[in-house]
C-alpha cells in the first residue's frame, strides 16, 4: 500500500495519520492493520465510572468532576490523541453518535463513563448486543426516560427513538439505503402510531439499580452506571403487538424486551440505515448506493451467517474499493472534518502531550462538545444539505457557521504560530483530577531543519494525502522564507508552525477525501 | 503565477484583515434594494416539540373544564393562574406573563393549532391513508425539516428563509442571520446566510498586521494558494467558498456587536432589572443589533433565526416548561421593548415555530409525547391587534380532530397558510411565492388564504 493510501486509510480509521503510523499501515497493509487494530484494547473509562449518591459533592471541584463531562471528555481527547486502538475509538464515536446520550441532560460522569465504556467494549462485537446494552443501561434509560416507563401511560421516548435513529430509520429502506417509494414517490413510513404504542408497552416496567440497598425511590441513591433493573408492577403484562411481531399476553418482562430488541435488528431497513451511519462517520457524507448494499449485505450475513457482526460491518466498510481506490474517488466523495476530529487530528499532527482538558475550551465553541450533544439528534443532522448542490449532503457542514469557520482558523493559528512557546491554556488545570497539562512535541518538525521539501513532504503526506499543487508548495516555501531566527531549531520550528497554521486552516485538510 | 483578480481572492481569508479595519467604507455597499419601507422577520424555532396546548389555554368554562378533565393532572394549569389575554377567551401560561404587555399594546396574536399538512385533511381522509399528509409525522428530524424546508412529503434541500433571501437582494454582509446556529431554514439555492454566536467575538488570529511586512504577505499569498479548494471534490470547493463567505463578513459584523447600543437595557429581568443570560435571550439581544445596524449593512429586509431547545418535555414537563417560558418570554419582551425603541416596531414580524404539538393527555411520567398541530404566537407593531386566528380543536380523546386516543390533532391551518402572509408583508412577490413555498398551489386556492395577521 503505498503511502498517500495509508494516510487516506489513516484518516478515515484513526484521529488523524502520523508519520509512523502512515510507514506502519503501507508497510503492512489495510487488511492486516485492521486486524490487529480490531485486537487493541488500550483505551478505557472503567477507572471513572465508580458510582456515588447523586448529593455527594459538596464544593465545585467535586461537582466539577461528577456532574460535568470534564472528566469523561479529557479522557476521550487523551485516548484520540495518544492511545493505539485508533480504530475501536472511532467506531465508538460513530456509535455514539448514533445512540446518542448526552450530559446536557443526564449530568452524571460516571454514568457517562460507563456507557461510553460499554461502545468501546462492543465496538467489535454484535450490533444487537450493542442495542440491548444500550436500551438497558441505566444512563441512557435516564437519558430517554425508559427508566420508570410505567404500563399506566408509557412513555413513548426511547421506543420512538430506538426505531427512528439507532436501528430502522423512518421510511423503508432498500438494501442500498435509497428509500421505497409508495404514492406520489414519497417515501414509506416505516411504522405507524400503533407500532409505537405496542413498543413502548413491551418497554415498560425497568428502573434504575441503586447503590447501598437505596429504595427504588431515592432519587439520590440512583446508579446510572449499571444496567436497569426489573420492577414488576410497572410492566404491561398484557399482549402487544407491534411491527409485525407479537408478545402474549403473560410473556415475562424480558421475553418482551426480547421481542422489542429484534423486531428492531431483524428490520430489513436497520442493515442500510446502519451500514450509512457508519459509512458517513468514516469515510464519505454521500456514499454510492452500492457501496451502503455492499456494507448492509456484510450487516445480514458477516460470511458465516451472523447478523450485525460489526467486525465485518467495520471491515466491509474500510476495505470496500469506494474508500479504498484512489481510482473510484468521484466528484461527491469526502466529508467535511467534524470539530472533534478536527481538533483531535491536529493534536496528532503536533505529537501533543496532553491530558486532554484544553479541547474542552475549544469543541463546544466550534459545536461539538463532546459527551453533552443538543438532543438525542447528534450535533448534527445526516442529511444536512450541502448548499448549492441538491441532492448532495454534507452533515459536518452545520457545523461551518460563519463564526465556527473564523473559530477554525483562530485554532490553527492558537496551536501553531502561537504555540511555539508554552502557552497558557496548556498549562496544568488547577483542582482537577487526571491533569498534567498539554505540551507540543515540536522534534519531529525540528529535525527537518532547514530542509524545506522535506518538512513540506511531511506535512502533505500526513495532512493532505499528498494532493498538495505545485502552487501551493511554492506560496508555502515564499512563506517559509520570510521566517528567520539566530537559533536553527526554533527557526525550524516556527517555520513548521507557518506552514502547519495554513494548511490546519485550509479548505483541502477539513475535508478529508 | 500572474495574480488574477478573481472572486476567491475577493472572500479569501487574508482579504478579512483588511476589511475587518475598513468597515466606514462598507456602509455605501449595499446593492440595488427594494424601495418600500425596511422590513424584517425573525422566526424563533422552539426546538424539541413546545407543548403549545399549556402555551395557549381556553378560559371559557366549558372548555377549561375539558382540558382539565383530558390532560392529566401534574401538567394542567390551575386556571386562576394563566395570564388573561384581554378581549379573548384564552390565557397564557403563567411564566409567559411578560408577553401580556405585549398583547394589551396590540401586539401579539394568537395561531391556533398550525402544522405540517400536505392538503387539507379529515380524520377520515387521514385514517385512508396514502399520500394525504406528511411523511415521517410525529418524527422530530422530519418535522423540523417539514417546517424549515416546507416539503412535507419529499427531501428539503433548502429552506424557506434561504429560498426568501434568494428572491431578495444581496449585500456584503448577508440579511439572512442567526445567532442560533446552522439550521435547515437558512439554507438557500443561492444566498449564504451570516451565522455567528450569541456571546462573543470571533476574531480572525493571524491575518492582522502589516501587509507591507514580509511576513505577512507571503503568509497571506499562501492562504490565498489554498482559499480555492479546486480539484478535490464538490464538498471541498463548497467548505472553501462558505470558507470565503465567512471571512468576509466577519470584520463587519464584528464592528456591530463589539459596541454597545442603546438595545442592550432592554434586555433585563422584568421584575428585578438584571441583564437577562439566557441563549434566547442572548440571540434576540444581537438581533436586535443587527435590525439598529440595517442602515450600516445596507438591508432593507432582513431575516432572522432564532432558536430555543429543550421543548422535548417526555417526562417532569411542568418545570421544564416553566423555565423555558420564562426566559423566552423576558427575551421577547426586551426584544419588543428595542424595536420600539429603535422606531421599528412596526418593521418587524416575531413569530414561533416548533417541530409539532403535544399529545393531549400526557403520560405516566408527567411528561407529553409527539403530536402533531400546534399553536403559535406572533409579535409585531403591523398585527391586527389581539387576535386570536383558527380553531381550537375538540378536546374528545379520539374525537373527530385526534387522530390517536390521547389528543394528537389534525392541523387546520398549514404552515404555508400560517407563514404565507408574513412572507408577502416580508415583500415576497406573489409571482416568488410557488418559490419559496414549494406547495403554494395547494394553499392558494379552494378558498385557502394566508392567515390574515397582519394589516398592510
Amino acid at each position: 500500500m503505498n503511502l498517500a493510501d495509508a494516510a487516506r486509510l489513516a484518516k478515515q480509521a484513526t484521529f488523524g495519520p502520523r508519520a509512523d503510523l502512515v510507514t506502519y499501515i503501507s508497510m503492512v497493509g489495510a487488511d492486516q492493520w485492521i486486524s490487529e487494530q480490531f485486537a487493541r484494547t488500550d483505551s478505557t473509562y472503567s477507572d471513572l465510572t465508580d458510582p456515588l449518591p447523586l448529593d455527594y459533592c459538596k464544593d465545585y471541584t467535586c461537582f466539577r468532576a461528577r456532574r460535568t463531562r470534564e472528566q469523561v471528555a479529557m479522557r476521550f481527547y487523551r485516548n484520540a490523541v495518544s492511545s493505539a486502538d485508533q480504530l475501536r475509538q472511532r467506531v465508538a464515536l460513530a456509535l455514539s453518535e448514533l445512540m446518542v446520550t448526552s450530559m446536557q441532560k443526564t449530568d452524571d460522569a460516571a454514568g457517562m463513563a460507563a456507557f461510553q465504556q460499554v461502545l468501546l467494549s462492543k465496538a467489535f462485537g454484535n450490533y444487537r448486543d450493542v442495542l440491548y446494552a444500550v436500551t438497558r443501561s441505566g444512563y441512557m434509560g435516564n437519558y430517554l426516560d425508559l427508566a420508570d416507563n410505567n404500563k399506566s401511560m408509557p412513555s413513548e421516548n426511547y421506543a420512538r427513538e430506538m426505531l427512528q435513529l439507532f436501528t430502522m430509520g423512518p421510511f423503508k429502506l432498500n438494501i442500498d439505503g435509497t428509500p421505497q417509494r409508495g404514492g406520489g414517490g414519497a417515501a414509506i413510513d416505516n411504522y405507524n402510531s400503533q407500532d409505537i404504542t405496542g413498543l413502548s408497552r413491551a418497554l415498560t416496567g425497568w428502573t434504575y439499580s441503586h447503590i447501598n440497598n437505596g429504595s427504588v425511590t431515592d432519587y439520590y441513591s440512583r446508579d446510572y452506571t449499571k444496567p436497569m433493573v426489573p420492577l414488576a408492577w410497572f410492566y404491561d403484562s398484557g399482549a402487544k403487538s407491534f411491527l409485525g411481531y407479537t408478545v402474549p399476553a403473560g410473556a415475562s418482562q424480558t421475553a418482551s424486551l426480547d421481542a422489542a430488541i429484534d423486531a428492531a435488528f431483524y428490520n430489513p431497513s436497520t442493515p442500510p440505515h446502519v451500514a450509512r451511519h457508519f459509512i458517513q462517520q468514516l469515510v464519505t457524507s454521500n456514499p454510492s448506493p452500492a457501496y451502503v448494499a455492499r456494507v448492509a449485505a456484510s450487516f445480514i450475513n458477516n460470511g458465516a451467517n451472523v447478523r450485525g457482526d460489526m467486525k465485518a460491518i467495520v471491515r466491509a466498510i474500510l476495505l470496500d474499493e469506494e474508500a479504498r481506490r484512489t481510482a473510484a474517488l468521484q466528484e461527491t466523495s469526502g466529508k467535511v472534518k467534524e470539530p472533534i476530529l478536527f481538533l483531535a487530528s491536529i493534536a496528532r499532527a503536533l505529537n501533543m502531550n496532553t491530558d486532554g482538558r484544553v479541547f474542552q475550551d475549544w469543541d463546544d465553541s466550534l459545536g461539538e462538545p463532546v459527551f453533552f450533544s443538543p438532543s438525542v439528534f447528534n450535533f448534527y443532522p445526516p442529511d444536512y444539505p450541502l448548499r448549492n448542490n441538491p441532492g448532495l449532503v454534507s452533515p459536518a457542514s452545520k457545523l461551518l457557521t460563519t463564526g465556527q469557520i473564523v473559530l477554525r482558523s483562530k485554532l490553527s493559528y492558537a496551536w501553531t504560530i502561537n504555540a511555539t512557546s508554552p502557552r497558557g491554556e496548556f498549562a496544568v488545570k488547577l483542582n482537577t483530577a487526571n491533569a498534567s497539562g498539554t505540551s507540543v512535541d515540536w522534534s519531529q518538525w525540528e529535525a527537518f531543519g532547514s530542509d524545506f521539501d522535506a518538512m513540506v513532504s511531511r506535512m502533505d503526506l500526513i495532512l493532505l494525502n499528498n494532493t498538495m499543487t505545485d502552487p501551493q508548495r511554492t506560496a508555502l516555501r515564499s512563506s517559509w522564507e520570510t521566517i528567520v531566527d539566530v537559533d536553527p531549531r526554533l527557526q525550524a520550528r516556527k517555520r513548521a508552525a507557518a506552514l502547519l497554521y495554513i494548511i490546519f486552516s485550509s479548505p483541502q485538510f477539513q475535508v478529508d477525501r | 503565477m500572474t495574480m488574477l483578480m478573481s472572486r476567491r481572492d475577493c472572500f479569501s481569508l487574508a482579504a478579512a484583515s483588511t476589511l475587518a479595519s475598513t468597515l466606514p467604507s462598507l456602509v455605501a455597499k449595499a446593492a440595488a434594494a427594494p424601495s418600500s419601507p425596511y422590513r424584517a422577520m425573525v422566526g424563533i424555532f422552539l426546538f424539541g416539540g413546545n407543548d403549545g396546548w399549556n402555551m395557549v389555554v381556553p378560559t371559557d368554562s366549558a372548555r377549561y373544564s375539558a382540558y382539565s378533565s383530558a390532560r392529566r393532572a401534574p401538567i394542567v394549569l390551575p386556571q386562576t393562574s394563566l395570564v388573561p389575554l384581554n378581549g379573548s377567551s384564552f390565557g397564557l401560561h403563567p411564566k409567559l406573563r411578560s408577553l401580556r404587555p405585549i398583547w394589551d399594546d396590540g401586539a401579539m396574536s394568537i395561531v391556533l393549532n398550525t402544522g405540517t399538512l400536505s392538503q387539507p385533511l379529515t380524520k377520515a381522509e387521514y385514517i385512508a391513508g396514502g399520500s394525504r399528509y406528511p411523511t415521517g409525522l410525529m418524527s422530530h428530524s422530519d418535522e423540523q425539516a417539514h417546517w424549515q424546508g416546507l416539503r412535507p412529503r419529499a427531501s428539503n434541500p433548502d429552506g424557506f428563509m434561504g429560498r426568501l433571501t434568494d428572491r431578495n437582494y444581496s449585500s456584503e454582509v448577508s440579511s439572512l442571520i442567526s445567532f442560533g446556529g446552522g439550521s435547515l431554514a437558512m439554507i438557500g439555492q443561492t444566498s449564504a446566510p451570516l451565522v455567528l454566536p450569541p456571546t462573543g467575538i470571533v476574531s480572525p488570529a493571524g491575518l492582522s498586521g502589516n501587509p507591507a511586512d514580509p511576513i505577512v504577505f507571503a503568509r497571506s499569498a499562501a492562504l490565498n494558494a489554498f482559499a480555492s479548494g479546486s480539484g478535490l471534490g464538490t464538498i471541498t470547493r463548497e467548505t472553501a467558498l462558505s470558507m470565503g463567505s465567512a471571512y468576509a463578513q466577519i470584520g463587519t459584523a464584528n464592528a456591530i456587536l463589539a459596541n454597545t447600543s442603546i438595545v442592550d437595557q432592554y434586555f433585563v429581568s422584568p421584575s428585578t432589572g438584571t441583564p437577562l443570560s439566557s441563549d434566547v435571550a442572548n440571540q434576540l439581544l444581537r438581533t436586535a443589533r443587527m435590525i439598529e445596524a440595517r442602515g450600516v449593512l445596507g438591508h432593507a429586509r432582513q431575516t432572522f433565526f432564532v432558536s430555543q431547545g429543550g421543548y422535548d418535555t417526555h417526562a417532569a414537563q411542568a418545570a421544564a416548561q416553566a423555565a423555558l417560558y420564562s426566559d423566552l418570554s423576558d427575551a421577547l419582551l426586551g426584544f419588543y421593548r428595542a424595536i420600539a425603541a429603535l422606531g421599528v416596531v412596526e418593521n418587524v414580524t416575531a413569530f414561533t415555530m416548533s417541530d409539532f404539538g403535544r399529545s393531549y393527555r400526557g403520560n405516566a411520567q408527567d411528561g407529553t409525547d409527539h403530536a402533531w398541530g400546534n399553536n403559535q404566537l406572533v409579535i409585531g407593531g403591523s398585527l391586527y391587534p389581539k387576535q386570536v386566528h383558527g380553531k381550537y380543536p375538540s378536546q374528545v380523546m379520539g374525537g373527530d380532530d385526534d387522530i390517536s386516543g390521547d389528543g394528537r390533532f389534525i392541523p387546520t391551518i398549514s404552515q404555508e397558510e400560517y407563514l404565507g402572509g408574513i412572507a408577502k408583508w416580508h415583500g415576497v412577490l406573489d409571482g416568488d411565492m410557488p418559490y419559496v413555498f414549494p406547495d403554494w398551489s395547494v394553499w392558494s386556492q379552494n378558498g385557502r388564504v394566508p392567515v390574515p395577521l397582519l394589516r398592510s
